[in-house]
Protein backbone atom coordinates (compact mmCIF):
# COMPACT_ATOMS: atom_id res chain seq x y z
CA UNK A 1 0.00 0.00 0.00
CA UNK A 2 1.33 3.43 -0.89
CA UNK A 3 2.23 5.80 1.90
CA UNK A 4 -0.49 8.23 0.74
CA UNK A 5 -3.14 5.54 0.75
CA UNK A 6 -2.09 4.33 4.17
CA UNK A 7 -2.41 7.86 5.56
CA UNK A 8 -5.90 8.26 4.08
CA UNK A 9 -7.11 4.92 5.42
CA UNK A 10 -5.80 5.53 8.93
CA UNK A 11 -7.93 8.60 9.41
CA UNK A 12 -11.66 9.03 9.23
CA UNK A 13 -13.39 7.86 6.07
CA UNK A 14 -12.92 10.63 3.46
CA UNK A 15 -16.27 12.31 3.07
CA UNK A 16 -18.00 12.92 -0.24
CA UNK A 17 -20.10 16.03 0.32
CA UNK A 18 -22.79 17.36 -1.96
CA UNK A 19 -23.33 21.10 -1.87
CA UNK A 20 -26.70 22.65 -2.52
CA UNK A 21 -26.26 26.32 -3.39
CA UNK A 22 -29.63 27.81 -2.61
CA UNK A 23 -31.07 31.12 -3.78
CA UNK A 24 -34.67 32.09 -3.01
CA UNK A 25 -35.55 28.54 -1.92
CA UNK A 26 -34.20 26.81 -5.08
CA UNK A 27 -30.93 24.98 -5.69
CA UNK A 28 -28.85 26.91 -8.24
CA UNK A 29 -25.46 26.60 -9.90
CA UNK A 30 -23.28 29.35 -11.37
CA UNK A 31 -19.81 29.68 -12.87
CA UNK A 32 -17.37 31.61 -10.68
CA UNK A 33 -20.31 32.57 -8.46
CA UNK A 34 -22.11 34.22 -11.44
CA UNK A 35 -24.82 33.28 -13.97
CA UNK A 36 -27.18 31.18 -11.84
CA UNK A 37 -29.15 28.23 -13.28
CA UNK A 38 -32.09 26.53 -11.50
CA UNK A 39 -31.26 22.96 -10.38
CA UNK A 40 -34.32 21.96 -8.32
CA UNK A 41 -35.93 21.70 -4.86
CA UNK A 42 -33.48 21.57 -1.90
CA UNK A 43 -35.34 18.90 0.10
CA UNK A 44 -35.84 16.62 -2.89
CA UNK A 45 -32.19 16.95 -3.91
CA UNK A 46 -30.83 16.47 -0.36
CA UNK A 47 -32.78 13.21 -0.06
CA UNK A 48 -31.70 12.02 -3.50
CA UNK A 49 -28.04 12.50 -2.58
CA UNK A 50 -28.49 10.81 0.79
CA UNK A 51 -29.92 7.78 -1.05
CA UNK A 52 -26.94 7.86 -3.42
CA UNK A 53 -24.63 7.56 -0.41
CA UNK A 54 -23.50 11.15 0.22
CA UNK A 55 -21.64 11.41 3.54
CA UNK A 56 -22.87 14.91 4.27
CA UNK A 57 -24.98 17.67 2.77
CA UNK A 58 -23.96 21.31 2.75
CA UNK A 59 -26.64 23.89 2.16
CA UNK A 60 -25.34 27.35 1.24
CA UNK A 61 -27.85 30.16 0.97
CA UNK A 62 -25.90 32.28 -1.48
CA UNK A 63 -28.44 35.08 -1.65
CA UNK A 64 -29.17 35.11 2.06
CA UNK A 65 -30.99 38.22 3.19
CA UNK A 66 -32.90 39.06 6.32
CA UNK A 67 -36.18 39.07 4.38
CA UNK A 68 -35.52 35.51 3.26
CA UNK A 69 -34.56 34.30 6.74
CA UNK A 70 -37.93 32.80 7.63
CA UNK A 71 -38.02 30.91 4.33
CA UNK A 72 -34.50 29.63 4.76
CA UNK A 73 -35.24 28.40 8.29
CA UNK A 74 -38.33 26.60 7.03
CA UNK A 75 -36.31 24.87 4.29
CA UNK A 76 -33.67 23.85 6.84
CA UNK A 77 -36.39 22.37 9.06
CA UNK A 78 -37.83 20.39 6.14
CA UNK A 79 -34.40 19.05 5.18
CA UNK A 80 -33.48 18.17 8.79
CA UNK A 81 -36.77 16.37 9.36
CA UNK A 82 -36.05 14.00 6.51
CA UNK A 83 -32.28 13.67 6.41
CA UNK A 84 -30.43 11.07 8.50
CA UNK A 85 -26.89 12.21 7.67
CA UNK A 86 -24.97 15.30 8.84
CA UNK A 87 -26.16 18.59 7.47
CA UNK A 88 -24.28 21.92 7.38
CA UNK A 89 -25.91 25.27 6.72
CA UNK A 90 -24.21 28.50 5.65
CA UNK A 91 -24.88 31.83 4.02
CA UNK A 92 -25.66 35.14 5.67
CA UNK A 93 -24.95 34.03 9.23
CA UNK A 94 -23.74 37.16 10.99
CA UNK A 95 -24.28 36.70 14.70
CA UNK A 96 -24.54 34.24 17.56
CA UNK A 97 -28.33 34.54 17.36
CA UNK A 98 -28.35 33.72 13.63
CA UNK A 99 -26.33 30.59 14.33
CA UNK A 100 -28.59 29.58 17.21
CA UNK A 101 -31.67 29.93 14.96
CA UNK A 102 -30.25 27.59 12.31
CA UNK A 103 -29.00 25.02 14.83
CA UNK A 104 -32.44 25.03 16.44
CA UNK A 105 -34.01 24.51 13.01
CA UNK A 106 -32.06 21.23 12.79
CA UNK A 107 -28.69 22.05 11.21
CA UNK A 108 -25.82 20.01 12.68
CA UNK A 109 -23.17 22.57 11.79
CA UNK A 110 -23.02 26.12 10.52
CA UNK A 111 -20.60 27.53 7.97
CA UNK A 112 -19.33 31.03 8.72
CA UNK A 113 -17.70 33.01 5.95
CA UNK A 114 -17.71 36.83 5.70
CA UNK A 115 -18.94 37.22 9.29
CA UNK A 116 -15.90 35.33 10.62
CA UNK A 117 -13.52 37.63 8.71
CA UNK A 118 -15.34 40.73 9.94
CA UNK A 119 -15.65 39.49 13.52
CA UNK A 120 -13.25 36.59 14.23
CA UNK A 121 -14.37 36.50 17.87
CA UNK A 122 -17.64 34.99 16.61
CA UNK A 123 -15.76 31.71 15.97
CA UNK A 124 -14.72 31.53 19.64
CA UNK A 125 -18.21 32.42 20.85
CA UNK A 126 -19.91 29.72 18.79
CA UNK A 127 -17.28 27.11 19.62
CA UNK A 128 -17.74 27.84 23.33
CA UNK A 129 -21.53 27.99 23.13
CA UNK A 130 -22.24 25.00 20.92
CA UNK A 131 -18.93 23.14 20.58
CA UNK A 132 -16.16 23.24 17.94
CA UNK A 133 -17.81 20.37 16.07
CA UNK A 134 -20.56 22.64 14.79
CA UNK A 135 -18.33 25.48 13.55
CA UNK A 136 -17.22 25.18 9.95
CA UNK A 137 -15.34 28.21 8.67
CA UNK A 138 -15.90 28.61 4.94
CA UNK A 139 -12.97 30.35 3.27
CA UNK A 140 -13.05 31.52 -0.36
CA UNK A 141 -9.58 32.06 -1.76
CA UNK A 142 -8.40 33.22 -5.15
CA UNK A 143 -4.92 32.87 -6.57
CA UNK A 144 -3.64 36.31 -7.54
CA UNK A 145 -1.01 37.48 -10.06
CA UNK A 146 1.83 36.80 -7.63
CA UNK A 147 0.56 33.24 -7.01
CA UNK A 148 -0.47 34.17 -3.47
CA UNK A 149 -3.84 33.21 -2.09
CA UNK A 150 -6.15 36.09 -1.16
CA UNK A 151 -9.24 35.65 1.00
CA UNK A 152 -12.49 36.90 -0.54
CA UNK A 153 -15.77 37.67 1.22
CA UNK A 154 -19.37 38.57 0.32
CA UNK A 155 -19.93 35.57 -1.93
CA UNK A 156 -16.57 36.00 -3.65
CA UNK A 157 -17.20 39.62 -4.62
CA UNK A 158 -14.86 41.44 -2.26
CA UNK A 159 -11.13 40.87 -1.92
CA UNK A 160 -9.71 41.33 1.58
CA UNK A 161 -6.18 42.00 2.77
CA UNK A 162 -6.27 38.83 4.88
CA UNK A 163 -3.48 36.36 4.12
CA UNK A 164 -5.04 32.95 3.52
CA UNK A 165 -2.47 30.92 5.48
CA UNK A 166 -2.59 33.27 8.46
CA UNK A 167 -6.35 32.96 8.39
CA UNK A 168 -6.29 29.11 8.34
CA UNK A 169 -4.08 29.19 11.44
CA UNK A 170 -6.25 31.76 13.18
CA UNK A 171 -9.57 29.94 12.65
CA UNK A 172 -8.03 26.73 13.96
CA UNK A 173 -6.74 28.51 17.09
CA UNK A 174 -10.11 30.16 17.64
CA UNK A 175 -11.79 26.77 17.83
CA UNK A 176 -13.23 26.03 14.40
CA UNK A 177 -13.95 22.35 13.82
CA UNK A 178 -13.39 22.29 10.05
CA UNK A 179 -12.34 24.53 7.16
CA UNK A 180 -14.43 24.50 4.00
CA UNK A 181 -11.84 25.74 1.54
CA UNK A 182 -13.09 26.96 -1.83
CA UNK A 183 -10.55 27.72 -4.52
CA UNK A 184 -12.47 30.36 -6.48
CA UNK A 185 -10.00 30.14 -9.36
CA UNK A 186 -11.15 26.51 -9.81
CA UNK A 187 -14.87 26.99 -9.14
CA UNK A 188 -16.93 26.05 -12.19
CA UNK A 189 -13.83 25.23 -14.27
CA UNK A 190 -14.09 21.45 -13.91
CA UNK A 191 -10.32 20.99 -13.90
CA UNK A 192 -10.21 19.51 -10.40
CA UNK A 193 -9.55 20.71 -6.86
CA UNK A 194 -6.51 22.89 -6.08
CA UNK A 195 -4.61 19.99 -4.50
CA UNK A 196 -1.42 21.93 -4.07
CA UNK A 197 -3.33 24.22 -1.73
CA UNK A 198 -5.25 21.41 0.02
CA UNK A 199 -2.11 19.40 0.58
CA UNK A 200 -0.30 22.39 2.08
CA UNK A 201 -3.15 23.10 4.52
CA UNK A 202 -3.39 19.42 5.46
CA UNK A 203 0.33 19.37 6.28
CA UNK A 204 0.52 22.68 8.13
CA UNK A 205 -2.72 22.60 10.06
CA UNK A 206 -4.36 20.30 12.57
CA UNK A 207 -7.92 20.85 11.45
CA UNK A 208 -10.03 18.96 8.92
CA UNK A 209 -10.14 20.46 5.45
CA UNK A 210 -13.04 20.14 3.02
CA UNK A 211 -11.82 20.72 -0.53
CA UNK A 212 -14.14 22.74 -2.74
CA UNK A 213 -14.09 24.26 -6.22
CA UNK A 214 -13.27 22.64 -9.54
CA UNK A 215 -14.49 19.02 -9.37
CA UNK A 216 -16.12 17.61 -12.50
CA UNK A 217 -15.44 13.88 -12.25
CA UNK A 218 -14.82 11.00 -9.85
CA UNK A 219 -11.03 11.05 -10.31
CA UNK A 220 -10.90 14.56 -8.84
CA UNK A 221 -12.15 13.11 -5.53
CA UNK A 222 -9.56 10.33 -5.59
CA UNK A 223 -6.81 12.89 -6.27
CA UNK A 224 -7.76 15.30 -3.52
CA UNK A 225 -8.09 12.57 -0.86
CA UNK A 226 -4.65 11.25 -1.77
CA UNK A 227 -3.37 14.86 -1.54
CA UNK A 228 -4.61 15.09 2.07
CA UNK A 229 -8.14 16.55 1.99
CA UNK A 230 -10.37 15.09 4.71
CA UNK A 231 -13.51 15.68 2.68
CA UNK A 232 -14.39 17.03 -0.74
CA UNK A 233 -17.41 18.91 -1.93
CA UNK A 234 -19.03 19.32 -5.33
CA UNK A 235 -22.31 20.60 -6.69
CA UNK A 236 -22.71 20.91 -10.45
CA UNK A 237 -21.35 17.53 -11.50
CA UNK A 238 -23.98 15.88 -9.31
CA UNK A 239 -26.87 18.27 -10.05
CA UNK A 240 -26.34 18.00 -13.82
CA UNK A 241 -26.58 14.22 -13.47
CA UNK A 242 -23.15 13.63 -15.01
CA UNK A 243 -22.06 11.58 -12.00
CA UNK A 244 -23.86 10.11 -9.02
CA UNK A 245 -22.32 9.86 -5.56
CA UNK A 246 -22.18 6.07 -6.17
CA UNK A 247 -19.92 6.65 -9.18
CA UNK A 248 -17.50 8.58 -6.99
CA UNK A 249 -17.61 5.93 -4.24
CA UNK A 250 -16.97 3.22 -6.80
CA UNK A 251 -13.88 5.01 -8.08
CA UNK A 252 -12.62 5.48 -4.50
CA UNK A 253 -13.10 1.76 -3.79
CA UNK A 254 -11.22 0.84 -6.94
CA UNK A 255 -8.30 2.90 -5.65
CA UNK A 256 -8.60 1.10 -2.27
CA UNK A 257 -9.67 4.27 -0.48
CA UNK A 258 -12.08 3.46 2.39
CA UNK A 259 -15.68 4.43 1.75
CA UNK A 260 -18.96 4.02 3.51
CA UNK B 1 -43.09 -4.41 32.81
CA UNK B 2 -44.39 -5.13 29.30
CA UNK B 3 -43.33 -8.32 27.61
CA UNK B 4 -41.80 -8.37 24.14
CA UNK B 5 -45.10 -9.66 22.75
CA UNK B 6 -46.95 -6.63 24.17
CA UNK B 7 -44.49 -4.23 22.62
CA UNK B 8 -44.90 -5.59 19.12
CA UNK B 9 -48.65 -5.07 19.34
CA UNK B 10 -48.36 -1.31 19.58
CA UNK B 11 -45.99 1.46 18.81
CA UNK B 12 -42.93 1.69 21.04
CA UNK B 13 -42.98 4.85 23.15
CA UNK B 14 -39.51 6.25 23.69
CA UNK B 15 -38.84 8.70 26.50
CA UNK B 16 -36.12 11.19 25.66
CA UNK B 17 -34.50 12.78 28.70
CA UNK B 18 -34.40 16.57 28.34
CA UNK B 19 -30.84 17.44 29.32
CA UNK B 20 -31.33 21.07 28.18
CA UNK B 21 -27.94 20.85 26.49
CA UNK B 22 -28.67 21.37 22.83
CA UNK B 23 -30.89 20.66 19.93
CA UNK B 24 -32.64 17.30 19.79
CA UNK B 25 -34.39 17.86 16.48
CA UNK B 26 -32.39 15.15 14.67
CA UNK B 27 -32.92 12.59 17.40
CA UNK B 28 -36.70 13.08 17.52
CA UNK B 29 -36.90 13.08 13.70
CA UNK B 30 -34.90 9.83 13.59
CA UNK B 31 -36.99 8.05 16.26
CA UNK B 32 -40.18 9.15 14.51
CA UNK B 33 -38.91 7.94 11.11
CA UNK B 34 -38.29 4.53 12.67
CA UNK B 35 -41.94 4.58 13.76
CA UNK B 36 -41.56 5.20 17.51
CA UNK B 37 -43.68 7.63 19.47
CA UNK B 38 -41.56 10.05 21.48
CA UNK B 39 -42.13 11.76 24.81
CA UNK B 40 -39.88 14.41 26.29
CA UNK B 41 -38.98 13.61 29.88
CA UNK B 42 -38.40 16.79 31.92
CA UNK B 43 -38.84 15.40 35.42
CA UNK B 44 -39.61 12.15 37.28
CA UNK B 45 -43.37 12.87 37.10
CA UNK B 46 -43.24 12.59 33.27
CA UNK B 47 -42.16 8.96 33.73
CA UNK B 48 -45.31 8.25 35.73
CA UNK B 49 -47.84 10.05 33.52
CA UNK B 50 -46.53 8.42 30.32
CA UNK B 51 -46.16 4.76 29.54
CA UNK B 52 -42.51 4.62 28.51
CA UNK B 53 -41.10 1.48 26.85
CA UNK B 54 -37.56 2.68 26.26
CA UNK B 55 -35.46 5.52 27.61
CA UNK B 56 -32.84 7.59 25.76
CA UNK B 57 -30.21 9.94 27.16
CA UNK B 58 -29.30 12.08 24.13
CA UNK B 59 -25.88 13.10 22.92
CA UNK B 60 -25.76 16.87 23.10
CA UNK B 61 -23.74 19.00 25.48
CA UNK B 62 -20.93 18.69 28.00
CA UNK B 63 -20.53 16.06 30.71
CA UNK B 64 -20.86 18.60 33.57
CA UNK B 65 -23.85 20.36 32.06
CA UNK B 66 -25.77 17.12 31.47
CA UNK B 67 -25.00 15.72 34.95
CA UNK B 68 -26.04 19.01 36.57
CA UNK B 69 -29.41 18.88 34.80
CA UNK B 70 -29.97 15.19 35.68
CA UNK B 71 -29.24 15.84 39.36
CA UNK B 72 -31.28 19.06 39.51
CA UNK B 73 -34.38 17.33 38.12
CA UNK B 74 -33.95 14.10 40.06
CA UNK B 75 -33.75 12.21 36.77
CA UNK B 76 -30.32 10.84 37.75
CA UNK B 77 -31.94 8.24 40.03
CA UNK B 78 -34.64 7.47 37.45
CA UNK B 79 -31.99 6.65 34.84
CA UNK B 80 -29.93 4.52 37.22
CA UNK B 81 -33.00 2.54 38.40
CA UNK B 82 -34.18 2.07 34.80
CA UNK B 83 -30.81 0.64 33.80
CA UNK B 84 -30.60 -1.56 36.91
CA UNK B 85 -34.00 -3.07 36.07
CA UNK B 86 -32.60 -3.92 32.61
CA UNK B 87 -35.27 -2.03 30.67
CA UNK B 88 -34.51 -0.95 27.06
CA UNK B 89 -32.08 1.96 27.30
CA UNK B 90 -29.98 3.91 24.85
CA UNK B 91 -27.29 6.46 25.72
CA UNK B 92 -25.76 8.53 22.92
CA UNK B 93 -22.33 10.22 23.04
CA UNK B 94 -22.36 12.23 26.31
CA UNK B 95 -25.31 9.95 27.17
CA UNK B 96 -22.79 7.09 27.19
CA UNK B 97 -20.18 9.09 29.08
CA UNK B 98 -22.43 10.01 32.05
CA UNK B 99 -22.93 6.29 32.78
CA UNK B 100 -19.29 6.19 33.98
CA UNK B 101 -17.65 7.66 37.10
CA UNK B 102 -16.21 10.97 35.94
CA UNK B 103 -14.81 12.91 32.98
CA UNK B 104 -11.72 14.98 32.21
CA UNK B 105 -14.07 17.37 30.41
CA UNK B 106 -15.46 18.56 33.76
CA UNK B 107 -13.20 17.32 36.54
CA UNK B 108 -14.84 17.00 39.94
CA UNK B 109 -18.33 16.29 38.59
CA UNK B 110 -19.64 12.84 39.54
CA UNK B 111 -21.15 10.73 36.76
CA UNK B 112 -23.95 8.22 37.29
CA UNK B 113 -21.35 5.52 37.98
CA UNK B 114 -23.44 2.68 36.53
CA UNK B 115 -20.30 1.30 34.89
CA UNK B 116 -16.71 1.37 36.10
CA UNK B 117 -14.35 3.70 34.25
CA UNK B 118 -13.60 7.31 33.42
CA UNK B 119 -13.98 9.54 30.40
CA UNK B 120 -10.68 10.87 29.06
CA UNK B 121 -9.54 13.34 26.41
CA UNK B 122 -8.85 11.44 23.20
CA UNK B 123 -5.59 11.67 21.38
CA UNK B 124 -7.13 12.29 17.95
CA UNK B 125 -4.97 13.27 14.95
CA UNK B 126 -7.35 16.18 14.31
CA UNK B 127 -9.54 17.73 17.00
CA UNK B 128 -12.44 17.36 17.35
CA UNK B 129 -13.10 13.94 15.78
CA UNK B 130 -15.92 14.65 13.31
CA UNK B 131 -16.73 12.02 10.71
CA UNK B 132 -17.48 8.46 9.72
CA UNK B 133 -15.49 5.50 11.00
CA UNK B 134 -15.77 1.71 10.97
CA UNK B 135 -16.45 -0.18 14.21
CA UNK B 136 -14.14 -3.01 15.24
CA UNK B 137 -14.43 -5.95 17.65
CA UNK B 138 -18.16 -5.34 17.47
CA UNK B 139 -20.87 -7.66 18.75
CA UNK B 140 -23.81 -8.88 16.63
CA UNK B 141 -25.64 -6.17 14.72
CA UNK B 142 -22.83 -3.62 15.18
CA UNK B 143 -20.30 -5.71 13.32
CA UNK B 144 -18.54 -3.93 10.40
CA UNK B 145 -20.86 -0.93 10.68
CA UNK B 146 -19.66 2.51 9.56
CA UNK B 147 -21.11 5.23 11.77
CA UNK B 148 -20.77 8.97 12.46
CA UNK B 149 -18.68 10.22 15.38
CA UNK B 150 -18.48 13.70 16.91
CA UNK B 151 -16.27 13.83 20.00
CA UNK B 152 -13.13 14.98 21.79
CA UNK B 153 -13.60 12.75 24.85
CA UNK B 154 -14.27 9.06 25.27
CA UNK B 155 -13.92 5.96 27.45
CA UNK B 156 -10.76 4.03 26.64
CA UNK B 157 -11.64 0.74 28.34
CA UNK B 158 -14.72 -0.89 29.77
CA UNK B 159 -15.79 -4.36 30.86
CA UNK B 160 -19.08 -3.91 28.94
CA UNK B 161 -17.55 -2.89 25.59
CA UNK B 162 -19.65 -3.95 22.58
CA UNK B 163 -17.54 -2.25 19.89
CA UNK B 164 -14.38 -0.19 19.63
CA UNK B 165 -13.11 2.35 17.12
CA UNK B 166 -9.65 3.70 16.34
CA UNK B 167 -8.84 7.29 15.48
CA UNK B 168 -5.32 8.00 16.67
CA UNK B 169 -5.98 5.57 19.51
CA UNK B 170 -8.55 2.89 20.27
CA UNK B 171 -11.54 3.71 22.46
CA UNK B 172 -15.01 2.40 23.30
CA UNK B 173 -17.59 2.95 20.54
CA UNK B 174 -20.44 1.00 22.14
CA UNK B 175 -21.29 -0.68 25.42
CA UNK B 176 -23.95 -3.26 26.14
CA UNK B 177 -25.35 -5.15 29.10
CA UNK B 178 -28.68 -6.91 28.65
CA UNK B 179 -31.18 -4.39 27.27
CA UNK B 180 -28.90 -1.47 28.02
CA UNK B 181 -26.94 0.03 25.13
CA UNK B 182 -24.86 3.16 24.77
CA UNK B 183 -22.97 4.51 21.78
CA UNK B 184 -20.14 7.00 21.53
CA UNK B 185 -21.23 7.60 17.93
CA UNK B 186 -24.42 9.32 16.77
CA UNK B 187 -26.82 6.72 15.34
CA UNK B 188 -29.35 9.49 14.54
CA UNK B 189 -26.77 10.93 12.09
CA UNK B 190 -25.53 7.62 10.71
CA UNK B 191 -27.98 7.14 7.84
CA UNK B 192 -29.90 3.88 7.37
CA UNK B 193 -27.26 2.01 9.38
CA UNK B 194 -27.93 4.19 12.42
CA UNK B 195 -31.69 3.68 12.23
CA UNK B 196 -31.20 -0.08 11.91
CA UNK B 197 -28.92 -0.13 14.96
CA UNK B 198 -31.40 1.84 17.10
CA UNK B 199 -34.23 -0.49 16.07
CA UNK B 200 -32.19 -3.58 16.98
CA UNK B 201 -31.23 -2.21 20.38
CA UNK B 202 -34.55 -0.75 21.54
CA UNK B 203 -36.92 -3.36 20.15
CA UNK B 204 -35.31 -6.22 22.10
Amino acid sequence: MSEQLERVNNGLIPRVIVCLDVANGRVVKGVNFKGLTDMGDPVELALRYQEQGADEIVFLDIKATLENRANALETVRRVAQNLSIPFTVGGGLNSYTDVEQFLNAGADKVALNSAAVKNPQLINQIAEGFGSQCVVVAIDVNKDETDDYAVYVSGGHVRTEVNAFDWFKEVEERGAGEILLTAMHRDGTGIGFDNELMSRVAKERNIQVIASGGASNEQHFVDTFLAGSDAALAAGMFHRGEYSVQDVKKALKQQQILTR
Amino acid sequence: MSSVADLTKRNLTVGVINTKAGNLFSLYACLNRIGYSTVQINNPQDMVTNQIDALVVPGQGRFGQVMKQLVATGLDNIVVDWIKSDKPFLGICVGLQVLFNQSEEDAGVQGLGVFEGNVERLNSPKQPMVGWSKLSSAVGGLSEKIVYFVNSYGVKQSSVTAATVTYGEQFVAAINQGNVWAFQFHPEKSGDVGEEVIKQCLSN
